[in-house]
């Protein structure tokens, strides 16, 4: 079995947004983890990262359709 | 009054369908509305500007409907009229990072300065807190600095779900600049979070 990368740090932190999205995989994604297991301190900054990420999630305005548009864009559609 | 974007699309209004296929068009298109009316406010800023947004991507997607092959994509199809108007109209704008702005932004990590500064010495979840203080308006208002350049695909993996090639089709761009616009986005948004939380004195520093 080949052996796994080791990645810094900083080289794991660059990683972590393309983790967090699911864009990671093969050896890139193993290398990570295995930094993981053994790092607390990114650990916690990829907890944050994933926080901040729920975070600006949660805080986005809900946008119901104002009464009216769709009306307007059947009009728009049928000409 | 009418915006610059139904200004546009009026223009172009014509478009030679039978009944049945502008039927099949709403039938397709339709379901889609409010979550395209919520994108296109979340990018353009303000009801009047999203509705005439949203109406030329309804045009727009009319005049083109012959294009799309599969029908199972129609939503991510959809999305990339508004991210793509959206894009360009501020293109001409510049509301781009300035470049000697980009290796500073980079590096930029709001965990190391909410643990430098420590604004809650006594909280065992340090950076929950930090996070817990900000006001929903303030949030959206960070999000609402993002060049549009980095909104659009930033907004489309929150709320759409989508995935860096999803992006890359949607956007009209390789894969790397959606992964470097995802990143700067973000780092964007963890820098107007700082500023914002400098402006209201929840933390002391004033020049990190």
């Amino acid at each position: 079995m080949a052996e796994v990368k080791r990645l810094s740090c900083e080289e794991a932190v660059r990683e972590f947004f393309a983790y967090l999205d699911r864009a990671l995989a093969g050896d890139s994604l193993d290398a990570l983890e295995a930094h993981l297991e053994t790092c607390l301190d990114c650990c916690d900054r990829l907890d944050f990262s994933r926080s901040l990420d729920a975070f600006a999630k949660t805080r986005l305005d809900a946008s119901p359709l104002p009464e009216g548009v769709a009306d307007r864009i059947r009009r728009a559609i049928r000409g | 009054m009418e915006g610059r974007f139904a200004a546009v699309a009026r223009r172009k209004t014509v478009v030679t369908m039978d009944p049945e296929g502008r039927r099949r068009f709403e039938e397709l298109t339709l379901p889609h509305l409010e979550a395209l009316f919520a994108f296109a406010l979340r990018m353009a800023g303000d009801r009047s500007a999203a509705e005439d947004l949203v109406q030329e991507t309804y045009l727009k997607a009319l005049r083109a409907f012959a294009s799309l092959r599969d029908l199972a994509r129609t939503r991510p199809w959809l999305f990339q009229i508004p991210s793509r108007l959206a894009i360009d109209r501020h293109r001409a704008e510049s509301r781009e990072v300035p470049a000697g702005d980009l290796e500073e932004l980079d590096r930029f990590s709001l965990y190391d300065l909410i643990a430098d500064e420590d604004p809650f010495p006594y909280s065992d979840r340090l950076h929950d807190d930090f996070l817990g203080q900000f006001r929903d308006e303030e949030v959206r208002n960070a999000l609402r600095a993002l060049p549009d350049a980095y909104r659009a695909p930033l907004l489309l993996l929150y709320t759409e779900g989508m995935s860096y090639r999803e992006l890359a089709e949607v956007l009209g761009c390789p894969i790397g600049t959606v992964m470097s616009r995802i990143h700067r986005g973000r780092k964007i948004l963890e820098r107007e979070l700082w500023q914002c939380a400098q402006r209201r004195g929840l933390v002391k520093s004033w020049q990190k």
